[in-house]
């Protein structure tokens, strides 16, 4: 059992900030009204106020998360210094009955970017973490060694983590549970964190919050976890309503809307996105893979154990797990592990990507850029620009070897490590023409040649090449464009794509849920209504949505952003796909489309707010 | 008219066929042919003449189509997908 204790415990109720004691709101329905801060160096936390206007014009999630860190500073900050701050943001849903909505957000300044990140995951955290008492944990500061940062009813406290040192992000959940209580939820990194890799991962239950490099500023203030229990719940406005109304959605999300997800998984979309010629495959220079049939989940499942499970608190199940054949476990596998650690690297055997992303998972790796990265390797190599002949595409033994080495840090591993921007800075020879990567993050697995409005939200994202904060996909997969001519007409379905997005992550429900909505904004207005007591309508989180997006915006531009960041590698904007010459997009095309929906967003035409 | 028709996703399991052919001089001529050839896919895909929400039909590879009086030539493509993407 641990319990040393490297800090003097502090107890949130004791150590309220004199200005925020008057201020604090608990009888607002949905919210505690209030933030635990918590200084790593010194140990020292407290409570401070969140009032209502800024709880309504931001509402959770990534919206409140953006938010606190403009007014943290934490734009201006070097986000691995002990100065820089990391928020885990919960919302007014968590803890409701609705579905997928045990999620929280977890935003910083990316260290892979050097933007705005946030990055979402659902888990019993959330749960947990707003049980506590608390609409966000806010850290600053670095804990003096590395640490378990505890947070419960007794107050805040800071553990040794020595015996963690090292462990797997599910080995130090599973000790953590076991040392602690099983009733506290963690928040853990792996090896990945610890060394700072920038594309590292925070994991909660192997849930990830995954994109941009959290993990790294989580280990840069030397916390190994969090773990957190409570018991305080907030009150809802309308309680019989609110359970009314998540019966339906519920039901709703057992049909036809969500099939796909429950019954195949994500990683479905691969042989489509193949037939398209959007797979994006040996670092984007092709749009197909000739393996893709025996990578398919459909094949993958014939000779293995296929199980399905959900996340916490959510009815729609979409997670699909495989078993390893050497019996080792098994691996959830989602279409971005899929096409990351396979098409994209040339892999074409479905137990070098299982392996690979179970590898991914365990040292707390984002697996977009680590494939998208080992990716970029192996084309250098191909070009004699990097001498490691051992790396080649289409070798599953180079994919598991590099994944290793970005954990444990060679002189190539702390290359890699460094995500496919900075790697080709230091390669040079014009590497950065075909390094995967907008802003710093690595593109998904979505050609954007071939989706030309996803080209479009790549370009623009907040924090960089990202299917998750767009979901302009749908509009290439749809009547409304030619997703291989797009024009700007189609920036306005871009900016609504985003708009929605911001909305889902600031509430927060899950984006699997979007087509079981009729009306989103008008549906969502009356969730938030019966949470909070709001009487707000779709216009006003309509508007919502749009200053969440142009807080990002205001973020980055603190940060450092110019217009001519936005924009995709080089190479795409000059080179046609060759497996379909129709997905070409020139840089004057790109820049047509960037420029109206800058407009389409009331910015200036280059971007500036 | 025959076309060949591609399944992907959840239409494909539903099928329980990759590829198929069907006949028609438009898209709702084939849907219906399809429905007719593999019960299980309408009950999920198909609506009479039309595809369900959720659903989309592409020609091709090229253009995603869902007016049920888009006309097709014999030797077609179609391709019957899932409306979303994501993951």
């Amino acid at each position: 059992m641990i319990s040393a204790r490297t800090v003097p415990a502090t107890s949130p109720s004791q150590q309220r900030t004199t200005d925020s004691i008057h201020l604090m709101n608990s009888s607002l329905p949905g919210y505690h009204g209030c933030l635990l801060r918590i200084d790593l160096t010194t140990g020292v936390s407290g409570q401070v106020a969140l009032d209502e206007t800024l709880l309504r014009s931001t509402i959770g999630g990534s919206g409140l998360g953006v938010e606190l860190l403009l007014r943290a500073g934490a734009a201006e900050c070097d986000p691995l210094s002990s100065d820089a701050s990391i928020a885990f943001v919960f919302s007014p849903l968590v803890g409701s009955p609705l579905t997928t909505s045990a999620k929280f957000a977890v935003v910083s300044k990316s260290p892979l970017t050097g933007r705005i990140n946030d990055s979402l995951a659902s888990s019993g955290f959330a749960l947990a973490g707003k049980k506590t008492g608390h609409d966000a944990l806010v850290l600053t500061g670095r804990a003096p060694r590395l640490s378990i940062l505890v947070i419960d009813e007794g107050g805040v406290r800071l553990e040794s983590a020595e015996a963690y040192r090292g462990l797997s992000t599910r080995e130090t959940e599973r000790r953590l549970r076991e040392n602690l209580g099983s009733e506290f939820q963690t928040a853990t990194v792996g090896l990945a964190g610890e060394r700072q890799v920038l594309f590292a991962t925070i994991s909660h239950d192997g849930r990830h919050a995954g994109r941009g490099g959290s993990g790294a500023v989580l280990g840069s203030k030397n916390i190994k976890a969090i773990a957190v229990r409570g018991s305080v719940r907030p009150h809802w406005a309308e309680p019989a309503a609110l359970v009314e109304l998540a019966r339906k959605f519920s039901e709703k999300s057992f049909g036809p809307a969500t099939a796909k997800y429950r019954e195949l998984g994500t990683a479905s979309n691969l042989l489509t996105f193949n037939r398209l010629h959007v797979l994006p495959t040996r670092n984007f220079q092709q749009g197909s893979f000739a393996g893709a049939e025996a990578i398919s989940p459909e094949q993958i499942s014939v000779a293995r154990e296929r199980t399905r499970s959900s996340c916490m608190a959510c009815t729609i199940g979409c997670e699909h797990l495989y078993g390893l054949q050497n019996g080792t476990g098994s691996v959830r596998l989602e279409y971005e592990n899929l096409f990351a650690l396979g098409p994209l690297c040339g892999i074409d055997d479905p137990e070098v990507i299982l392996a690979a992303s179970r590898l991914c998972d365990d040292l707390g790796l984002d697996t977009i850029s680590a494939g998208g990265t080992i990716a970029f390797a192996m084309e250098c190599v191909e070009r004699g620009l990097l001498d490691e002949p051992w790396l080649k595409f289409g070798d599953g033994a180079s994919l598991l070897r590099s994944l290793d080495l970005i954990a444990t840090g060679d002189r190539l591993g702390q290359l890699l490590a460094q995500g496919s921007r900075r790697m080709a800075h230091a390669i040079g020879h014009d590497s950065i023409d075909f390094a995967p990567q907008v802003k710093g993050l690595e593109i998904p697995g979505y050609d954007p040649r071939g989706l030309q409005t996803m080209a479009l939200g790549f370009a623009v994202g907040s924090r960089g090449a990202d299917h998750n904060r767009s979901g302009a996909y749908e509009v290439d997969f749809s009547t409304a464009v030619d997703r291989c001519n797009v024009g700007p007409e189609s920036a306005h379905l871009a900016v609504e794509t985003e708009d929605k997005a911001a909305l889902m992550d600031s509430l927060i429900l899950c984006k699997f849920l979007r087509g079981v909505f009729t009306d989103f904004f008008s549906e969502s207005a009356e969730i938030l209504r019966l949470v909070t007591g709001w009487e707000v309508t779709a216009n006003e989180l309509r508007q919502t949505a749009g200053r969440i997006v142009t807080n990002k915006k205001r973020f980055n531009i603190r940060a450092g952003w110019t217009p001519d960041e936005d924009t995709l590698p080089p190479r795409m904007l000059r080179q046609a796909l060759p497996d379909d010459p129709r997905a070409a997009l020139s840089k004057e095309s790109l820049g047509g489309l960037i420029r109206a929906y800058n407009l389409a967003r009331g910015w200036s035409a280059e971007g500036w707010i | 008219m025959q076309v060949v028709v591609e399944l992907f996703g959840i239409a494909r399991a539903r099928a329980g066929v990759a590829r198929t052919t069907a006949v028609g001089d438009c898209l709702g001529d084939v849907l219906a042919d399809l429905a007719a050839q593999f019960p299980p896919l309408a009950e999920s895909c198909i609506a009479g003449r039309t595809l369900r929400p959720g659903f989309l039909a592409n020609l091709g590879g090229q253009r995603f189509v869902t007016a049920p009086d888009t006309p097709l030539a014999d030797g077609d493509t179609v391709l019957l997908l899932p409306l979303d993407a994501g993951g």
